[in-house]
């Protein structure tokens, strides 16, 4: 497959790879899905709202809406699952064949490998939060300087990844209720209305508030964060949420003269001028895929 | 005494103008008001203040009534006392009265005595089984508890089933019958009969008069607000909805192929809600065929609450934990962000490296 460029400069301006077509797509899929779910499924949690029977009726009222409801969850099911299956493909492709090339492959390398993987959580996601406590309450005037995934955007992945899981197996446990009762006690599926509907409130509180601050209304990316779409981060995000991981590519590509101050400040003017158009590859950098 | 006369005069007038108007305006006469009721009672002002000081509203909507279950009726059918015109206060109507047209089958006259019959043997009697009059008899709902006079809703069959008369279907009747007053009436009959007169909700709404009323459910030591816990369900939000098809507390509660009146109490061997019977209840053809017995495990009038159901309220109470706990963190970060973000370069203490490396 061809190797995306690292930096790519336009107009002057520096923009980050972030995310493959690939994972924007799923993205893009799960986004799509949760909206239709969402509104699908709140106007029967709160069936006495005042908006319930109208946004109920957009979607064909209490004949189709439960349909409508249902096909997006099969869709986010099936995303799910091919979600694994890329991860898994991932982890072999990008992990244990590297491993394997360097003949290093064992046991305790391949779990070290997955460990330690950008989008896993480590000790520096608590000193970040930490480190930002601290700038918030304004005890210093320095940004945690994260690293390729932060803090914020590994609980963006692991907690909708948590909660597909609660909602997709609870979903079928009370759309597929006669199935399940041959099994398991009817009283599984007042436990699985309990848990469907209490962490969908929870999903949709967390996306449309935390999320959607992260990507919308925050002041740096009002009234859109655009990496979703085209996949590259600009140079100001950059610097604000990802300094560590900045300073590396930075490095890596050569352009250690134009790393900006973790305030998005020129450090020195460079003696370069920079050029208006540019790909940079870097062949040794980490890659997620 | 002048007052008086004048009064009179005018009074007789009136009553004069009245019927001679009477008989300009189109359909005021019809088969069931023979008697001629409603030349008062057509007057949708008509009313007064009873004895007990309530507002009575005496006026009939001959257009509402003429569509309605009891049309053919007469006012006299249900209200026999009445004999001359003008009438003292009439007495409540008996449901029971035979007072009904002629029943076909039998061809004698027909009464709904048979439900009190039912009602008798039911969860719903006045007594109990030893003919004593239960605790708080007067709790116990009658017939006017729960009906009104419902309006006709016929279906079509024709090719596919819809709301209203099909005019297809009569043209067969036209045949035979000659009185399409009569076909009408009977198509109205027959098909209102053969589905629900009243949607799920309107029915939970009814029985929620009694069975969500704290002082009701205290008094009979009721264990749930079995209409509450129904509108938790998704049966009572689809109901809330309007839906039609899904189930309300008759289909549930009453054995296929009894009345409604038949009703009995779960701890009775009969009732199709007692614990050996209940699990033929959703497995029903029409609802959830493949279902076993044990789906019908399923709590359907359950409160989340500590008396009722302690593991389901403390696996509740973790979900809200959760949210909570999820939320409140993340949000009090977004708060202090955005106060942060006003305030960009106020710091109590600056980091000496980064005014370094700045300059």
């Amino acid at each position: 497959m061809k190797k995306r460029p690292d930096i790519k400069i336009k107009n002057g301006k520096k923009y980050f790879f972030k995310f493959t077509p690939l994972q924007r797509a799923q993205h893009i899929t799960i986004a799509s899905c949760v909206i239709v779910l969402v509104l699908t499924g709140m106007p029967l949690k709160f069936h006495e709202a005042f908006w319930a029977q109208p946004i109920y009726a957009l979607f064909g009222g209490i004949k189709m809406a439960p349909v409508v409801h249902k096909i997006a969850g099969t869709v986010l099911l099936l995303l799910f699952v091919f979600h694994l299956a890329y991860v898994v493909y991932s982890i072999f492709a990008d992990l244990i064949i590297p491993l394997h090339k360097k003949k290093e492959l064992k046991l305790f390398t391949v779990v070290k490998t997955i460990v330690t993987h950008p989008i896993m959580p480590s000790w520096k996601d608590v000193r970040d939060i930490i480190d930002l406590l601290k700038y918030l309450l304004f005890m210093t005037n320095e940004r945690p300087a994260g690293d390729k995934f932060t803090w914020k955007e590994k609980f963006d992945y692991w907690a909708p990844f948590w909660g597909i899981v609660i909602m997709v197996s609870t979903g079928i446990i009370m759309w597929q209720k006669e199935l399940v009762t041959r099994f398991l006690p009817g009283e599984v599926i007042n436990l699985a209305l309990i848990a469907h509907s209490d962490e969908a409130l929870l999903a949709a509180l967390f996306l449309f508030i935390w999320h959607f601050y992260n990507v919308h209304f925050s002041t740096s990316v009002f009234p859109m964060g655009t990496v979703f779409l085209t996949g590259y981060l600009p140079e100001h995000l950059m610097v604000e949420e990802h300094y560590e991981y900045y300073q590396k590519v930075m490095k890596a590509a050569g352009l250690e003269d134009e790393i900006l101050a973790p305030d998005g400040a020129q450090r020195k003017t460079s003696g370069k001028a920079p050029q208006a158009t540019r790909e940079i590859s870097i062949a040794d950098l980490p890659r997620v895929s | 005494m002048m007052i008086c006369d004048s009064f009179q005069r005018r009074f007789l007038f009136s009553g004069i103008l009245l019927l001679a108007l009477s008989f300009f305006i189109p359909g005021i006469s019809d088969a069931a008001d023979i008697g001629n009721c409603l030349m008062c009672h057509k007057y949708p002002g008509l009313s007064r203040v009873d004895e007990k000081g309530e507002f009575r509203l005496l006026f009939v909507n001959e257009n509402i009534f003429n569509k309605s279950v009891h049309a053919k009726v007469k006012c006299e059918g249900c209200h026999p006392d009445i004999k001359k015109i003008p009438h003292e206060p009439a007495k409540k109507v008996d449901c029971l009265t035979q007072c009904h047209i002629i029943e076909p089958s039998s061809e004698k006259k027909f009464s709904h005595k048979d439900v009190a019959t039912f009602l008798a043997g039911s969860v719903h009697a006045k007594t109990d089984k030893d003919g004593q009059p239960k605790k708080f008899a007067e709790d116990i709902p009658t017939c006017k508890d729960c009906h009104e006079n419902p309006l006709y809703r016929p279906l079509s069959f024709f090719k596919r089933v819809r709301p209203g008369i099909s005019e297809i279907a009569l043209g067969r009747c036209r045949v035979c019958h000659k009185s399409d007053e009569f076909i009408y009436r009977f198509y109205n009959h027959v098909t209102t009969r053969l589905h629900k007169i009243r949607n799920p909700r309107n029915i939970a709404e009814t029985c929620a008069r009694c069975h969500d009323n704290p002082e009701i459910i205290a008094r009979h030591e009721l264990t749930t607000r079995a209409v509450f816990s129904y509108g938790e369900t998704f049966h009572g939000k689809a109901a809330h909805f309007l839906s039609e098809r899904i189930p309300d507390c008759l289909d549930c509660h009453v054995k296929p192929g009894e009345s409604v009146h038949q009703m009995l109490t779960n701890k009775d061997p009969n009732s199709i809600t007692h614990i050996n019977n209940k699990g033929t209840i959703c497995g029903n053809m029409d609802c959830h065929p493949n279902a076993t017995p044990q789906m019908a495990n399923y709590k359907v009038h359950t409160e989340f609450n500590l008396e009722q159901s302690p593991f389901a309220y403390y696996f509740q109470v973790f979900f809200i934990l959760l949210t909570g706990g999820t939320l409140l963190p993340l949000m009090g970060i977004m708060f202090l962000d955005l106060v942060r973000r006003l305030f960009p370069n106020a710091a109590f203490k600056r980091s000496k490296k980064t005014d370094e490396e700045k300059t």
